[in-house]
């Protein structure tokens, strides 16, 4: 996957978003919260499912890249969500300086009222390069380290969030599948 | 009585937050804080917290571990950082106690849980009491 073009991403990424229209690309919280705020009923959908699905998705559709969409992602689609890019050193989960403040971002907009009490999956995705199987569990361990930093550094009740990798199952992009779009954090409000 | 009560509390917390932090009451968010950390301490972090991650405070336990070594900018201000945290949690933990009565007040037939008080306390904000609007803006909850 990402091998050294991880932590390329975000030097392409930031000059982009500031020499764009600035205001409007800048993350901010209350982006996160309104795109992330609303949820009415409980999704059904188990984080373990999610997981064990990836998983199955590279075993029953083997080859070099995904071909088929997981069987819970129409479901996962219709969920809130808010896609977010977060720099990682290579081939491991350490969030970089340059992101911390993004995931301080998350963690002010987590714990005002207009998310309070609601559950997020923490859906950690690469690009498809590499092997399948290995992205898989990167991504997941770097989905866990940033919920690790909310749950511990910024105090979000642990209750709150689940990590999930996804790998290369769920790319953002299809059409472009080593592209820099498809490596990304997700959000995902799964309601109360 | 009530009315000491909260203003009592509010006292403790300005207090509480001069005392461990710079001079100033106010607090700033989780990630104005942590951007501190990095912009000041990013160099430092490459280089002597490479095995370690953001979470658990690890980093700053590091840095603390590098003292001798790291930059004299990092060493004020990942301490500052610590503190910037702890006062962000303090406003936040303050709340429900500085707007109890104008909760009671205000937002009556609102029931609690899930924010939902905290947001009827921000659609009246108008009505507010100048404590519990202060203490609501200092937990970064509007």
């Amino acid at each position: 996957m990402k091998r050294t073009t991880f932590g390329l991403s975000l030097a392409l990424a930031l000059p982009l978003a500031f020499t764009g229209a600035q205001a409007q690309t800048a993350l901010d919280r209350n982006q996160i919260i309104e795109s992330l705020q609303g949820a009415e009923a409980k999704a059904t959908i188990s984080a373990a499912d999610l997981r064990a699905q990836a998983l199955q998705n590279i075993k029953q559709y083997p080859g070099d890249n995904a071909t088929t969409a997981l069987p819970l992602a129409d479901q996962l689609a219709k969920l809130r969500q808010f896609n977010i890019e977060i720099v990682f050193d290579f081939n491991s989960d350490r969030i970089r300086p340059e992101s911390y403040e993004t995931v301080g971002i998350i963690a002010d907009a987590l714990h005002t009222p207009y998310l309070a009490g609601q559950k997020f999956f923490v859906v950690g995705h690469t690009d498809a390069k590499g092997d399948r199987e290995y992205n898989l569990k990167l991504s997941q361990r770097r989905a866990e380290a940033v919920m690790d930093a909310l749950v511990t550094t910024f105090r979000v009740p642990a209750e709150r969030l689940e990590a999930v990798g996804l790998g290369e199952e769920q790319l953002r992009d299809p059409s472009q599948p080593d592209a820099a779009v498809n490596r990304r954090v997700q959000l995902i409000n799964v309601g109360f | 009585m009530k009315r000491t009560v909260s203003t009592l509390a509010i006292g403790i917390l300005v207090a509480t937050t001069c005392t461990v932090g710079p001079v100033r009451a106010e607090t700033i968010g989780f990630a104005q804080a942590i951007k501190i950390l990095a912009d000041s301490c990013g160099k430092d972090i490459e280089k002597h917290c490479k095995n370690v991650n953001l979470g658990n405070n690890q980093i700053q336990a590091c840095l603390q571990q590098n003292e001798a070594k790291i930059s004299a900018g990092c060493k004020t201000d990942y301490a500052r950082v610590m503190v910037l945290l702890q006062a962000r949690f303090a406003a936040q933990a303050a709340v429900g106690q500085i707007c109890n009565r104008d909760a009671q007040a205000l937002c009556q037939k609102t029931k609690p849980g899930s924010g939902h008080i905290l947001k009827c306390l921000n659609i009246a904000q108008r009505s507010l009491s100048p404590a519990c609007n202060q203490a609501i803006i200092d937990a970064g909850y509007r």
